[in-house]
């Protein structure tokens, strides 16, 4: 423990030398950007930009890269506040109480404890990443695919408290987003479902053109009924959380870092899933739940913080064990490798002043960000003064890029057009578009898992109850459904009329 | 009135000052930039070693190279475009083989493109097939993991990184030069599941390409059995070959080139062919492609060409047999 | 607005119907279990009778499903000024679309920001000009050359 405490003031030593400070800097800067811009994920991003980072030093390099990772993990959510289009995949959840918020006037808020909550997310994730790392690493390992699956079923079932205030329509629309990602080869055989021949459809539709039109075109669609509106006036009070919004936060910044670090540490959870796993804990514990959806500061703390604190649980297996948990996180891998560095246990003992720098650099990065963004929410709160229809024509032109760049493709393009018909025609209609989304991102995830594990037992299907994590889990699902069929079923023979 | 006219008049200039720089002959090649398709998405060992090389070669072309990555359904949608694409050497893209032969040859797949869709220019990275396992693993050479699979035939769980790739291939390889040994194959999807899946202990022998796990050997995670070519790897000195093991006919790689669509002008392919191969032999390429463990072996031309069609050619007898051998 | 609801509860069952037909042409089971065919039939059959409640639920209580657009919700059909800028957008959408190969990223990102600020009602000509020569070139510039995203090149190499 002390010898742990002495690299890590070493590694501080190391990261605010004012290089790598500006590299920590550019970094943040160029993240926040990225998340910012159509078209360029995290992912993207970072991959782009290894090239340039052959000049400096391995460890200027790594501060650089993963600080545009975490950087644009906040970035994502000011257009998801703005303009109702998330930046980044991981923030599309925050569409919804988000853009609520900045439709109140209180943009400005959701900004600004979306910023609080990464910092603390991010800052708690990165402490626990120095203090239990090693032993946490042995975990990643224990959800093999049966485990994998077992923890999906549980996120699937988790989605009645998705559903508004109809379960019907919630599940439908669950089950529509499973069957809508089954869409393209089937991941065992390789055999093309529902795909009409079609070769863009061979990898399924995309995740952003679908949440882009689902989200962004249905709302620019369902905004221009009544165009005329006011502007939105944000003044400086708007700028600040309330005491209140306050007090409703703090239980879902640390539930949300909780559950960002511990998803971080399984690799393949994604960095989509956690933020849907805090939304509905904070729905789930609220006394309000009906309230989510109308803009309510805790559905954007809550999963804000929790990409960020998972963004760097994620580290915890590239450092321990050298195995990337999302596909940015592959980027990173990729960027040590070719600056001639191994990810895993050896390089804690090979180059620790390179490991321990890098890790105080979270430290440094996550204050940095705070800084960054803080000022700059009155900044971006005062986009939404421009004249309505202005970013309602910039907002599509947002969305035909980031749509299109993810793979030039026209096709994504049509796509997202179809999707957003179909949300501004389930908007109209009161229908819960949440379910949806996680049905799509669940649906490959518990198919692939599921067969793997056959594969793995040649088709004994005992595999999920004969390994004691999955048999848990399994038995948590059931016990979630069972909890929400009794809380649903009675109010609505009892009294249909209930609101 | 007066705004509308100094609009129009703005616009004008705009269109001309555009239109202008457009249209050159094809003898000034390249006079544009430059469309490079990766098949998968942004950070994979394809698209590092695209970009890498890309930022070389720009130099030496004077032309931007802007690399595009069409992801999807393991690399068809992006040969897909590039077989469609017009062949006036701006667009070009990366072949990888022989997951470009076997999306061609699986029936399944319903590929629009064959192997004649393609012109080969510079081939950049040979990365042999190795079998490995967890250092706790009970099998400590190739050997045993044989053995093994022939006391107890569809019983040993091994992985590869993903339907008909070439780990796939190389498992049907063994299951051939070794009569009697049967592996329960699993499909992975690519190399970070797999690893992750056999450190777990859910998997007994992993089938990947040395790139994938040089770092991991080296920090002692896992233990390399064998590498599938004529000549041991660089990387993995150590490591005796499938060659020296007995098992001559299991030779197995993943190849990464550069290529176009069909029909491309000849005097375009030698100035990319002299371009591309320049700038692999760059120190600054082989540095940072040798520090991530992948192997360079520059084919241009005939030689590129004849190993495109042997590996197709290879690839035909092994896809078939992957759709018919039953799962055991 | 309720007739809404009973579409779209139709919808949805067409949409499971046409899956678990198709699913049926796929193998439902293989060696390990469930084959590619699984999955989508039993989500379709579910689904299907979800549906089906939705529809019984609908037609039971004029009040049920909770949730749903009460009677006296304003009407579906949005008037026509602004049903003239949703059709509108959605065209100037699909010939983007069909442009953007074509053209090129500029030259059909400045028509299109044009013509839908026209259809949107603004009629500060140098505004949209100055803007869509910002959003149309300046774009193109910073993300082709600065930030290495390709957009699409036109015919006539714009």
């Amino acid at each position: 423990m002390v010898d742990t405490f002495h690299h890590l003031m070493a590694g501080f030593a190391a990261a605010a030398t004012p290089t790598n400070l500006m590299f920590a800097f550019i970094g943040c800067f160029l993240g926040t950007l990225i998340g910012v811009l159509p078209g360029i994920g995290p992912a993207a991003g970072t991959a782009i930009l290894i090239p340039l980072t052959f000049q400096l030093d391995a460890t200027g390099a790594i501060i650089m890269l993963a600080a545009i990772y975490y950087g644009a993990m906040y970035g994502g959510t000011i257009t998801s506040v703005l303009i109702n289009v998330p930046g980044e995949a991981a923030s599309v959840i925050t569409c919804i109480d988000g853009h609520a918020m900045a439709k109140k006037g209180r943009a400005g808020a959701a900004l600004g404890i979306a910023a609080i909550g990464s910092f603390i997310g991010g800052v708690v994730a990165t402490v626990l990443l120095v203090l239990v790392a090693t032993p946490l690493s042995r975990l990643a390992l224990s959800f093999g695919p049966p485990e994998f699956f077992a923890l999906m079923i549980v996120g699937l079932v988790l989605v009645t408290s998705l559903a508004g205030s109809s379960l019907l329509a919630g599940v439908l629309m669950t089950i529509t987003g499973l069957l809508i990602s089954l869409i393209g080869l089937d991941p065992v055989r390789g055999a093309p479902r529902f795909t009409f021949g079609i070769p863009e459809l061979f990898d399924g539709l995309g995740f952003i053109p679908v949440v882009m039109g689902l989200f962004g075109v249905g709302e620019i669609l369902a905004t221009a009924e009544k165009p005329y509106r006011e502007v939105i006036k944000t003044n400086l009070r708007g700028l600040i959380p309330s005491r209140e919004e306050w007090n409703r936060s703090m239980g879902a910044i640390w539930r949300g870092t909780g559950i960002g670090f511990f998803l971080g540490l399984i690799p393949g959870v994604g960095a989509i899933i956690p933020t849907f796993m805090s939304y509905i804990v904070e729905k789930r514990l609220s006394k309000h739940p009906e309230q989510f959806g109308t803009g309510v500061i805790e559905g954007v703390a809550g999963p804000e913080t929790a990409n960020n604190s998972y963004a760097n649980g994620a580290m915890v297996p590239l450092l321990t064990l050298g195995i990337p948990s999302s596909p940015t996180i592959a980027v990173l891998m990729g960027a040590f490798i070719i600056n001639g560095l191994a990810p895993g246990p050896l390089l804690f003992q090979e180059r620790p002043d390179l490991v321990w720098a890098v890790i105080a650099s979270f430290f440094i990065g996550n204050v940095l960000l705070l800084i960054l963004n803080l000022p700059l929410v009155g900044l971006w709160a005062k986009i939404l003064e421009i004249p309505y229809q202005y970013i309602c024509a910039g907002t599509l032109l947002f969305c035909i890029i980031g749509a299109y760049s993810i793979n030039q493709s026209i096709f994504d393009l049509w796509v997202m057009l179809g999707c957003g018909v179909i949300g501004y025609l389930m908007r109209k209609l009161s229908f819960p578009l949440a379910p949806l989304v996680l049905g799509l991102i669940l649906g490959p995830q518990i198919e692939k898992s599921m067969r793997t594990s056959l594969e793995m037992s040649a088709g004994d299907f005992s595999i999920f109850v004969t390994r004691p994590l999955s048999a848990s889990l399994l038995a948590l699902a059931i016990a979630i459904l069972v909890f929400a069929a009794m809380q649903f079923a009675p109010k609505e023979i009892r009294d249909p009329n209930a609101d | 009135m007066r705004l509308r006219r100094l609009a129009m008049a703005v616009t004008a200039v705009a269109l001309v000052a555009a239109l202008g720089s457009a249209g050159a002959s094809a003898q000034e090649y390249p006079t544009r930039p430059i469309n490079m398709i990766v098949s998968f998405p942004a950070g994979g060992s394809t698209d590092i070693g695209a970009r890498v090389v890309a930022g070389i070669a720009e130099k030496i072309l004077g032309q931007p190279i802007v690399v595009v990555n069409r992801g999807g359904a393991g690399g068809q949608v992006g040969w897909t475009e590039l077989s469609r694409a017009k062949p006036d050497g701006y667009t070009i893209g990366f072949l990888n083989l022989p997951a470009t032969n076997t999306t061609i040859l699986d029936p399944e797949r319903q590929a629009i493109f064959n192997e004649g869709s393609f012109t080969p220019i510079a081939n950049q990275v040979l990365d042999p097939g190795v079998v490995w396992v967890a250092a706790n693993s009970p099998f400590k050479t190739f050997k045993d993991v044989l053995d093994a699979a022939k006391a107890k035939p569809g019983t040993i769980r091994a992985a590869t990184t993903g339907i008909l790739s070439d780990d796939h291939l190389a498992i049907l390889m063994v299951e051939e030069a070794s009569p009697g040994a049967n592996f329960r194959v699993v499909h992975l999807l690519g190399g970070a599941a797999q690893m992750k899946e056999t450190l777990g202990g859910n998997i007994d022998v992993s089938f990947d390409n040395v790139g994938g796990i040089v770092p991991q050997v080296k920090s002692g995670q896992v233990r390399a059995l064998a590498v599938m070519d004529t000549e041991r790897s660089k990387f993995l000195p150590d490591v005796p070959t499938t060659k020296e093991l007995g098992l001559p006919t299991v030779i197995s790689s993943s190849t990464r080139g550069i290529g176009g669509p069909k029909g491309m002008d000849p005097a375009v392919v030698k100035k990319l062919q002299d371009v591309f191969a320049q700038a692999m032999k760059d120190p600054d390429h082989v540095k940072r492609l040798e520090d991530a463990g992948l192997a360079i072996k520059i084919m241009v031309g005939a030689e590129y060409e004849k190993y495109y069609a042997e590996t197709h050619e290879k690839a035909k007898k092994y896809t078939e047999w992957a759709k018919n051998r039953p799962q055991k | 607005m309720r007739r809404g609801w009973f579409v779209t509860a139709g919808v949805f069952l067409a949409l499971f119907a046409g899956t678990a037909f198709l699913s049926f042409k796929l193998p439902l089971l293989d060696a390990l279990g469930p084959g590619p065919g699984f999955f989508p039939l039993i989500l379709a059959l579910l689904g299907g009778v979800l549906a089906l409640a939705l529809v019984v639920e609908l037609k039971r209580d004029p009040q049920a499903p909770a949730g749903a657009p009460q009677p006296d919700a304003e009407p579906f059909m949005p008037d026509q000024g602004a049903l003239f800028r949703i059709v509108g957008i959605i065209v100037l959408l699909l010939a983007a679309f069909t442009a953007l190969d074509p053209l090129g990223y500029r030259v059909t990102s400045f028509l299109f920001i044009v013509l839908m600020l026209l259809v949107l009602g603004v009629r500060n000509y140098l505004a949209i000009v100055l803007v869509a020569l910002a959003l149309s070139f300046g774009v193109f510039h910073s993300f082709y050359y600065w930030l290495k995203v390709p957009l699409p090149i036109g015919e006539f190499g714009l």
